[in-house]
C-alpha cells in the first residue's frame, strides 16, 4: 500500500515455473539490498490449472501477505490465461494499477476488444513476449519459458532489478546453492530438473542465451 | 535397571518403601524369577482388584512373571479391564488413549534405543482385545509393518469387559452382548493370522489354561522382539462377568477353549527361531 | 551434521549469536530452527500446508541433526508416538495441520497431563467449514483449553525464534508443557522473505531429562512403581482430588510459564504506538495486515496504535487489560470465523463495548489492509466524532 512499492502479478499453467520464476525474481531483488516478499498462490497445483504467483518489493520492509490483488505488473505465461481464462480473477487484469505494465507471452495479440478497452481505459502499458518461442529456439525446451519471460521483464521495467542479478539468481537456483520449494510435487520435479541441468551444464549457458534474447526483446519498446 | 543403581547408605535403606525392598530383596529385579516360583516372591503386580475369577487378570500376572528382565521393562497398556492390575505393577506403565498403543510404544522404543543404545529396553503393549482388534487395530498393525521392535500382547476376553460388556471384534459369531442385541453377525476378527503377514516375527496363541506355554511364550516374544522385530501374543482370558458363566470355571473354560476353537499355535520366522537357539532358548521344549 | 554443531544455552542462540540474513521461506524457516535445536527425533505425516517442512526435516535426519525420523500412519498416531518419545526421555518435534490437528486432538491433553516438553509446529488451515486447506487458523480455537502453551507467529522469522525459544521455555524444570508453535498456513508456509538466522553450527544444549518434575520411563528410577499418566478409572475421592489437583498443576506450570515467555519471546505482546485511541489488536499474519492498516491510516492522518499477541496460553489478559485501558476503539482483525481472540480480549478487559470484532476473514481470503481501515472508519463513524482520529 505504499508507492515505492513495485508488485507483480505472474500468471500461467501449471508446470510453466511460474512459482519458480516468482523465487528467482525475488532472491533476484533481494540481492539488490530491496525488500521482497515472494508467495505463491495457494492451491493444489496441477499440471495446466491456472498458476499465479506473487512478488512485492520495496526499499521499505513488506508486510501484506497473501494474493496481490492491485498489481503494478501482470506477466502472463501463456495466452490461455487471457483465451480460455485459466486466470484466478477475471478478467485477468483486475486490479491492474493505472499505468501498470502488462507483459504477455503470445507471437500475436490475444486480447479482445473488451479487454483492450478495460485496459486503455486503466492506461496500461501492454506488451507481447515470444517467450515460449525464444524458449524452444535457445534452450530446446518450452520449459524455459518461465526464464525468457523474467528476460523480458528486466527489459520491459528497468526500475525493478538489473538483468545481471536475474541471471546470478537463475545460475544459483540451478547450480544448486539455493533450493527452492515451491511446492511438494514441484520439489520433486525440480529435483529430476536439476539432475537434467547436471547432466546439461551447458543448458545453464542455453537459458543465459535464452534470457538476453528475451530481454534485448522487450529492451527499449 | 538394577537394584546396584541405587544403593542407599545402610542409615537410609530402611527409608526405602518396603515394596521396593522387597522386589529387590525377593523378587524378579535383578534374580531371574518365572512362572515356577510363582508364590515364592514378590511379584511385580499386586494383587488384583478385578472381579472373581477373571481371566485378564490372571493373563496379567502369568505375563508380568514371565519377563526376561523386568526390572528393564515398560508396559504400555489402554484404559480398559487390563488397566486395573497394570497400574499397580511395579514397573512403568503408561495409559493414554484408547487405541493408541502401538504408537506410543514405537516412539517410546525408538527414543529409548536412542538414550541407551547398550541396553536392552524393552517395551511390552498389554492391552485388550478391543484395543487391538477395533480401536487400535491400524495401529497395531503399523507397528508391525514398520518392523518396530515391541511385544504385543492382547488379552481377549472376548468382550469390553469396563465399559459393561460390549460386543468386540474378537467376540464369537452370533454371542448376544450389549450393543448385539441380536448376536455378533460376523466372526472374531483373525488377528492371530494378521500378525504373521503384517510381520511380526513370532506370535503365539495360548490360553490361560497353559501357564507354561504362556510364560514361554512371552518371554520368547519379549527375546525376539529386542534382537529381530515385533511379536505378539494372543492369550485367551474369558470374562466370567459378561460371558455369564461360574468364576470358578475361567480355567475350565479356557481348557475348552483350548481344545475347540483357541487351539495353542506357536508361529516364528527362521530368523526368530535361529535367534531364540543363539540364546540357548530352544533347548527346553513347551 | 550435528556433531560438528557447538552446544550453546538457548539465550546465546536466540539473542547474541549474531545473524545472518537469509531468504527463505517459512517451512524453510522450520528446518533451520530445528537443524539448530539439537532434536532427538521427529515423526511425520503429510499434509498441506505442512508437508514441506517436515520433507526437510527428513532431509535433516538424513544428514545427520536428528537420530531418528518416520512417517506414521496418520496424526494420532504421530502424536502418540511422539508422546512415547517423550515419555522416553529425550527432545522431539513434529509438526500439522486443520483436519490433522483435529484427527489428533485426543493426544493434546495427553501431553500436558503427563507434563511433556513437546513442540509441535501448527501450520493453521481451513478444517471443513466448507472443506479447504487455504489458511485460515480456527484449529487455534479448538486447542485453547488443552492445557498446552499456545505461541503465534506473524511470520517466518516469528517461526524460527519461536520454534526454538519452545523448547527453552518448555524445558524449565518448572514448566515441562507441551508448546504449540502456530503460523498461518500459506501466508508463512510458503512465502518467501528475510530471515535473519545465527549460524548452523550452533545448536542448542541438549535436553536433560533429571530436570523434568516427573521421571522419564526408562526404568532407572526406582523406586519402580510408577504411572505417570494422570489417575484414571479410581472411583473414589482420593482419586478425584488427586486428578483435580494434578490438573491444577498443569495449569499452574502455564502461569509460571510466563516469566520464561518474557524472557526467551520478549514478552507475551508487543505494543507499537500504544497512546493512540484506536488500537488493533491481533496475532499471526493478522499483525502483518495490521502493520500496513496503520501505516496506511497514518497517512490519511488517523492515529492508529497495534497490539501483537505473541502468546495466546498462556493468554496475557492483565497486559492487554493495561495497554487498552484509555483506548476507545479496540479492533480485532482475525482470520477465522469463529473470532476465538475476540472472545479473549472481551474477556481480558474492562468495558468490552469497545472491541469491534473484525474484520474476520477465512476460506482463503485475503484480509487487505483496506478491509481493516473501513473497520476502523466505521467505528469512528459511529462514535459520531468522540473518538479522536
Amino acid at each position: 500500500m505504499s508507492d515505492k512499492n513495485i508488485d507483480i502479478r505472474m500468471a500461467g499453467l501449471g508446470g510453466q515455473g511460474v512459482v519458480t520464476a516468482a523465487h528467482i525474481l525475488g532472491t533476484a531483488v533481494v540481492s539488490s539490498g530491496k525488500y521482497a516478499v515472494v508467495n505463491p498462490f495457494f492451491g493444489a497445483e496441477k499440471r495446466l490449472a491456472p498458476t499465479e504467483s506473487y512478488v512485492r518489493t520495496s526499499n521499505d520492509p513488506i508486510y501484506d501477505r497473501g494474493e496481490i490483488l492491485y498489481p503494478d505488473i501482470i506477466m502472463v505465461f501463456a495466452p490461455e490465461v487471457i483465451t480460455l481464462g485459466k486466470s484466478h480473477t477475471m478478467p485477468f487484469y483486475s486490479g491492474l494499477k493505472k499505468g501498470g505494465t502488462v507483459l504477455i507471452n503470445s507471437q500475436e495479440a490475444v486480447l479482445s476488444e473488451k479487454d483492450r478497452a478495460g485496459l486503455d481505459q486503466i492506461g496500461a502499458n501492454v506488451s507481447y513476449v515470444p517467450a515460449s518461442k525464444l524458449a524452444v529456439e535457445f534452450t530446446g525446451t518450452a520449459l524455459a519459458t518461465n526464464m525468457t519471460m523474467l528476460g523480458a521483464l528486466c527489459g520491459a521495467v528497468t526500475d525493478l532489478v538489473s538483468l545481471e542479478l536475474v541471471l546470478t539468481a537463475v545460475e544459483e537456483r540451478f547450480s544448486g546453492k539455493t533450493k527452492v520449494v515451491a511446492s511438494g510435487t514441484s520439489a520433486a520435479l525440480d529435483e529430476a530438473l536439476k539432475n537434467n541441468f547436471e547432466k546439461n551444464a551447458g543448458l545453464i549457458e542455453k537459458n543465459r542465451t535464452a534470457i538476453n534474447k528475451a530481454f534485448e526483446f522487450t529492451k527499449g519498446r | 535397571m538394577s537394584k546396584k543403581i541405587f544403593t542407599p547408605t545402610k542409615e537410609f535403606e530402611e527409608l526405602l518403601p518396603q515394596d521396593y525392598k522387597d522386589l529387590v530383596n525377593n523378587g524378579p529385579y535383578n534374580a531371574p524369577k518365572t512362572i515356577d516360583d510363582l508364590g515364592s516372591f514378590k511379584e511385580i503386580t499386586e494383587p488384583h482388584p478385578h472381579c472373581a475369577g477373571c481371566g485378564v487378570s490372571l493373563g496379567i500376572r502369568l505375563g508380568l512373571a514371565s519377563l526376561p528382565s523386568p526390572e528393564d521393562t515398560i508396559i504400555i497398556g489402554t484404559p480398559g479391564c487390563s488397566y486395573f492390575a497394570l497400574s499397580q505393577s511395579a514397573l512403568n506403565y503408561s495409559c493414554t488413549a484408547f487405541g493408541n498403543q502401538n504408537s506410543v510404544a514405537s516412539g517410546l522404543k525408538r527414543m529409548l534405543s536412542i538414550r541407551y543404545p547398550q541396553k536392552n529396553k524393552d517395551v511390552v503393549v498389554m492391552v485388550g482385545d478391543g484395543g487391538v482388534a477395533d480401536i487400535g487395530l491400524d495401529y497395531t498393525l503399523h507397528s508391525w509393518f514398520r518392523g518396530e521392535k515391541i511385544t504385543t500382547v492382547m488379552l481377549d476376553n472376548e468382550v469390553y469387559g469396563n465399559t459393561g460388556g460390549q460386543e468386540s471384534g474378537m467376540s464369537p459369531k452370533g454371542k448376544v452382548l450389549n450393543m448385539a442385541p441380536a448376536g455378533k453377525k460376523f466372526n472374531k476378527i483373525p488377528v492371530f493370522e494378521m500378525a504373521k503377514t503384517a510381520g511380526c516375527r513370532y506370535a503365539v496363541k495360548v490360553t490361560v489354561a497353559s501357564p507354561k506355554k504362556l510364560g514361554a511364550a512371552i518371554r520368547r516374544a519379549v527375546l525376539i522382539a529386542r534382537e529381530v522385530g515385533p511379536t505378539y501374543v494372543q492369550v485367551y482370558t474369558p470374562c466370567p462377568t459378561n460371558l455369564k458363566f461360574s468364576p470358578n470355571q475361567t480355567i475350565a473354560n479356557a481348557k475348552d477353549a483350548e481344545k475347540n476353537f483357541y487351539v495353542y499355535e506357536e508361529y516364528m520366522t527362521e530368523e526368530a527361531g535361529a535367534c531364540l537357539s543363539k540364546i540357548g532358548e530352544l533347548k527346553e521344549k513347551v | 551434521m550435528s556433531n560438528e554443531q557447538k552446544s550453546v544455552g538457548a539465550y546465546n542462540l536466540l539473542f547474541e549469536a549474531e545473524r545472518e540474513r537469509a531468504f527463505i521461506t517459512g517451512s524453510e524457516a522450520v528446518s533451520e530452527a530445528v537443524k539448530r535445536a539439537n532434536i532427538d527425533m521427529a515423526i511425520a505425516y503429510p499434509i498441506t500446508p505442512q508437508s514441506e517442512s517436515m520433507h526437510l526435516v527428513g532431509d535433516l535426519y538424513a544428514q545427520g541433526y536428528l537420530k531418528d525420523y518416520y512417517r506414521a500412519e496418520n496424526e494420532f498416531a504421530v502424536m502418540a508416538a511422539i508422546h512415547g518419545a517423550a515419555l522416553g526421555g529425550g527432545r522431539v518435534f513434529t509438526a500439522t495441520s486443520g483436519p490433522g490437528t483435529l484427527r489428533a486432538m485426543e493426544m493434546f491433553p495427553v501431553w500436558a497431563g503427563s507434563r511433556q516438553p513437546v513442540v509441535c509446529a501448527f501450520m493453521c488451515r481451513g478444517v471443513a467449514l466448507p472443506p479447504s486447506i487455504q489458511p485460515e487458523n480456527i484449529e487455534m480455537a479448538f486447542l485453547l483449553d488443552t492445557g498446552m502453551l499456545m505461541f503465534h507467529a506473524e511470520n517466518a522469522q516469528d517461526y524460527f525464534d519461536m520454534i526454538l525459544a519452545a523448547y527453552a521455555i518448555t524445558e524449565q524444570p518448572e514448566v515441562h508443557l507441551p508448546v504449540g508453535v502456530f503460523a498461518d498456513g500459506f501466508f508463512v508456509t510458503h512465502t518467501r522473505e528475510v530471515v535473519m538466522l545465527p549460524p548452523d553450527n550452533l545448536k542448542l544444549d541438549s535436553y536433560n531429562s533429571d530436570y523434568s518434575p516427573v521421571p522419564p520411563f526408562d526404568m532407572e528410577n526406582p523406586p519402580a512403581r510408577v504411572t505417570r499418566d494422570p489417575l484414571l478409572n479410581k472411583s473414589n475421592f482420593v482419586s478425584y482430588a488427586a486428578s483435580a489437583s494434578w490438573h491444577q498443576e498443569v495449569l499452574a506450570a502455564a502461569e509460571r510459564s510466563r516469566k520464561y515467555i518474557d524472557r526467551f519471546l520478549g514478552g507475551s505482546i508487543e505494543i507499537e504506538n500504544g497512546d493512540a485511541d484506536i488500537l488493533i489488536i491481533a496475532s499471526g499474519t493478522a499483525v502483518s495486515q495490521s502493520r500496513e492498516a496503520v501505516k496506511a491510516m497514518k497517512l490519511e492522518g488517523i492515529d492508529a496504535g497495534l497490539i501483537k499477541v505473541k502468546s495466546v496460553r498462556p493468554f496475557p489478559e492483565k497486559e492487554i487489560a493495561a495497554a487498552t485501558a484509555n483506548a476507545s476503539i479496540i479492533l480485532v482483525p482475525e482470520f477465522n470465523a469463529g473470532g476465538w481472540l475476540c472472545r479473549e480480549v472481551k474477556a481480558a478487559i474492562d468495558n468490552n463495548s469497545r472491541v469491534v470484532a473484525g474484520p474476520r476473514v477465512f476460506g482463503g481470503m485475503p484480509m487487505p489492509g483496506e478491509i481493516i481501515v473501513d473497520e476502523v472508519k466505521k467505528a469512528l463513524a459511529k462514535s459520531g466524532g468522540a473518538v479522536k482520529r
